[in-house]
């Protein structure tokens, strides 16, 4: 089976040239074939994963296509435990997706179009995930950025989604840049993108050390970017304009864990490199802690499950940049299901209710029965409540932190409260209480509430593949030959550490308890004593503001600038060569004046240049 | 300092003061009579170089005749005695330039050359039997055909000055 | 201070110069026309200087320059025909109005 692995990309794609072709008449039925086209690639994926799972060495086919000179580009795939995953991961969420927006995008006029974009995506996604060198995962890494790109600007008649777009695609592309050099200096020392080759080039020194990092910082520039980390992150927030859906398969599960899994696929240029790691540990550090911070006082639902996301990347990095390889991944194969679960919930109450801001939501949970137990579910496995799946691999990322920097180890544990606190500030707000709605609320169907199910399940036992009385995942992982022989090390710490996570999720929700349900602490205790520390986090730390002053403005101004230039210089060049040219034709105008005595003073005139001429050449001066 | 030099010199100052005026003054009748001042000056440079045959033709043909002829034509075309307001200044120093071009070539050109020092001695030669001899021996041809474009001409200008016939 | 063939030869070029200038630039016809016979006298003295001082000096310079002054008169004959038969057609002497050939 796992030869057939290349077949996975290939029926997305084959549903977005089907619905290209056909989805105008199909409209609502687009659907389907959308949804047999992800089955038909999580029935192979599965297949592959448990072929994998059976030990079975490193599959790799690539063929050659493009010959420049001497230099051979290859293209193919290739099945390691990391890509299995990942295979299952993305095929399973991407076909939840699929079965989700038949309920959730029915009645819209551009259905059709929807599932076209959703099947690029996909498509992009799994041929980035199996790809063997890093120039295939350039091509669909750009691609996905693409896909993203068309789906978030989808409702593009409003202006906010529109702009939306646009910020998601540029500021990925920063992001990318610094993948792209890292992928031509790659070239550079080993003319090759293969990673075997790359991998051996840096065990065996081709690379020098210092380029190493550089490679290796710039490659994680590129994840910064795509997974939404400091200071690239203000694009995933922004990019909640898109269907709720698209926030579930992209911004949750798939698209963003790009980033991470391109640090995980690269690992042995990290592992190399001890800078590069304290970069990845430290930015993904800082970005948990600050992203949980602004999710804190954020009234938008999506956009604190937007935050959620990017501070649990900022965990997956942290993992990372730590030494715990098999803790980040873990983290990232949890995270894909209750996420997107949390996700899908709420846009079951945004699909009843109309509304995204969470001060007119309440007392849903009478209403919306189904939708606010699987929210209750991703919250408590998200919080890191055992036995849900968060906790386990909440709990290795702890483990692995607490082994190598006692630092980050206090920033995870301080963000982890956060992060209880402010999933169960919504749950508390949105689905107890009062209702505060304008419509009345109403269960989803069942096409909607379905996947849920399926997600809820897995976000409740997906933690018992790594426990700590069984590391399948990890020795899994450990099989993984393309690691170039690096030993995955399992971080063992202190079993207080484990209670400590569980004991400060368990204080978060207890005082969102206190504030949002029973009232008892009033909601402005932080905000009414320092109203500045209030605005400053509601305003996401005016990031935004910041770029906007230093980066849009600026090159605004240097396009104007260059308006300028162009309009008066080069215009004003060419404009010069004109009023020459006019000029000299005025000129000779004025000599056709059909007056003799004109016509005898050039004749004369041009007698004296001959005779002049003639002159010198006799005189000797001239030739 | 001989008295050719000085002969010459004067001839010299008159001719350019003749032409200069004419070009200056505003009053057609007075350039008639500049220029024929200046003719007369030339014809004393022929006789300054031993020509003086040609010095008289000169004076009967040009200073008699042709100055008639010019008086003759103002008298029947009507001149305002006044230019034009228009200005064509930048036709006039172009006209200026390429003139002065001109002549300043030939002026370097004439200094440079080598033209020897020798002169011709015509002291001894009486100039009309000289001139008479030539004519009518070695030039007797040129001679007839002039006579022929004299007639022509005589013609030509009777017609071309006709008046066009009304009643036709 | 002698008088030898480049004074009258530079003589000669100055009043070509002066008839040239007022031929090109003299809006009255018949001054035109007058420019013009300073051009020729200015040729005539050429020729006759020639005839005294010249490489191959013998008295064909004159002869030649009779022949001119006969040309030149049979020209300001028909000049001034032609003059007088604009004059009739335009009404003016004025050289700038004759620029038919503009088109």
């Amino acid at each position: 089976m796992m030869e057939y692995a290349w077949l996975v990309p290939l029926f997305p794609l084959l549903a977005f040239i089907l619905l290209i072709a056909f989805g105008k008449q199909l409209k609502e039925g687009s659907a389907y074939i959308g949804i047999l086209a992800t089955l038909a690639s999580l029935v192979v994926s599965l297949g592959v994963w448990m072929e994998r799972i059976n030990g079975s060495d490193l599959v790799r086919t690539d063929w050659d296509w493009l010959k420049i000179g001497d230099n051979v580009i290859r293209i193919g795939f290739e099945i390691n435990p990391l890509n299995a995953m990942m295979l299952v991961v993305v095929s399973l969420v991407s076909f939840l997706v699929h079965i989700y927006s038949k309920g959730y995008m029915h009645g819209d006029d551009r259905f059709p179009v929807f599932y076209q974009y959703l099947g690029l995506f996909t498509f992009a996604m799994l041929g980035l995930v199996i790809s063997p060198n890093l120039l295939q995962v350039y091509i669909f890494w750009e691609l996905v950025g693409v896909a993203s790109f068309l789906l978030v600007g989808f409702y593009f008649y409003k202006p906010e989604a529109k702009a939306a777009a646009k910020k998601a695609f540029i500021v990925t592309r920063i992001g990318d840049v610094g993948l792209f050099i890292a992928i031509a200096l790659i070239y550079w020392y080993t003319s090759s993108f293969e990673y075997d080759v790359i991998f051996s080039a840096v065990t065996t020194g081709t690379i020098p050390a210092g380029m190493v990092t550089l490679i290796a910082i710039l490659i994680f520039i590129g994840a910064v970017g795509k997974s939404g980390q400091f200071p690239l992150h203000t694009w995933l927030p922004d990019a909640m304009e898109g269907p709720t859906p698209v926030s579930a398969l992209i911004h949750a599960a798939t698209m963003v864990a790009a980033g991470v899994y391109l640090v995980a696929a690269t690992y042995p240029l990290f592992e190399a490199s001890h800078a590069a790691l304290l970069t990845v540990a430290f930015v993904g550090g800082f970005t948990a802690i600050f992203a949980a911070s602004i999710g804190l006082v954020q009234n938008d639902i999506k956009r604190v499950l937007a935050y959620s996301t990017v501070s649990q990347l900022g965990y997956m990095m942290l993992a990372l940049g730590v030494g715990g390889y098999v803790a980040g991944v873990f983290h990232l194969f949890t995270h894909a299901f209750f996420k997107a679960l949390l996700f899908l919930a709420a846009g079951s109450v945004i699909h009843a209710l109309h509304t995204n801001d969470i001060n007119e939501m309440g007392g849903l949970g009478k209403k919306m029965k189904w939708t606010s137990a699987f929210f209750l579910i991703g919250a408590l496995a998200l919080a890191g409540v055992p036995p849900f799946s968060g906790f386990f691999s909440k709990e290795a990322i702890l483990a692995a932190a607490y082994e190598k920097n006692m630092l980050l180890f206090v920033v995870a544990v301080i963000a982890a409260f956060f992060t209880a606190f402010y999933m169960f500030r919504l749950f508390f707000l949105v689905f107890t209480g009062e209702s505060r709605n304008k419509h009345a609320a109403h269960e989803s169907p069942m096409v909607m509430v379905a996947p849920m199910f399926i997600l809820a399940i897995l976000a409740v036992v997906a933690g018992f593949v790594n426990t700590p009385w069984g590391t399948y995942l990890g020795d899994w992982l450990n099989t993984n030959d393309s690691l170039a022989g690096i030993e995955l090390h399992e971080a063992h710490a202190p079993l207080w550490t484990a209670v400590l996570a569980v004991a400060v999720a368990l204080l978060g929700i207890l005082l969102a308890y206190l504030i949002y349900a029973k009232r008892s602490i009033s909601r402005e205790f932080i905000s009414k004593p320092m109203p500045w520390l209030y605005k400053l986090l509601l305003n996401k730390y005016y990031v935004d503001e910041l770029y906007n002053i230093l980066f849009v403005k600026s090159l605004r101004g240097l396009g104007l600038l260059l308006q300028y230039f162009d309009r008066y210089v080069v215009g004003g060049l060419v404009q010069l060569v004109v009023s020459i040219t006019t000029g000299i034709g005025a000129l000779h105008a004025r000599i056709q004046n059909g007056q003799v005595q004109m016509y005898g003073a050039i004749v004369i005139f041009g007698l004296t240049l001959l005779l002049a001429g003639l002159t010198l050449v006799v005189k000797g001066v001239i030739g | 300092m001989s008295g050719e030099f000085i002969a010459f010199f004067v001839l010299a100052i008159c001719i350019f003061a003749g032409a200069v005026f004419m070009l200056f003054m505003n009053n057609v009748v007075h350039m008639v009579f500049s220029i024929a001042f200046t003719f007369l000056s030339i014809a004393g440079i022929y006789v300054l170089l031993q020509a003086e045959f040609v010095a008289v033709v000169q004076v009967i043909v040009y200073t008699g005749a042709i100055s008639i002829l010019a008086v003759f034509g103002i008298m029947l075309t009507r001149h305002d005695g006044k230019e034009e307001e228009k200005k064509r200044s930048g036709h006039t120093i172009f006209a200026l330039l390429v003139v002065v071009a001109f002549i300043g070539l030939i002026i370097w050109s004439v200094q440079g050359a080598p033209w020897g020092d020798h002169a011709a001695d015509y002291d001894q030669m009486q100039n009309t039997k000289e001139i008479g001899k030539a004519l009518f021996t070695q030039y007797v041809i040129p001679f007839e055909l002039t006579s022929v474009l004299l007639l022509v001409a005589l013609v030509g200008s009777i017609i071309l000055a006709k008046e066009e016939d009304k009643s036709e | 201070m002698t008088v030898s063939l480049v004074s009258y030869l530079l003589l000669a070029a100055m009043l070509f110069g002066i008839g040239l200038f007022g031929a090109l630039t003299k809006r009255n016809a018949i001054v035109v026309l007058f420019c013009i016979e300073l051009m020729l006298n200015a040729v005539n003295i050429n020729l006759v200087a020639f005839a005294k001082y010249g490489v191959n000096a013998n008295i064909t310079g004159q002869v030649f320059s009779l022949f001119t002054i006969t040309v030149a008169a049979a020209e300001v004959a028909v000049g001034l025909a032609i003059l007088i038969a604009l004059y009739r057609n335009r009404a003016t002497v004025n050289v700038d109005e004759y620029d038919t050939m503009k088109r």
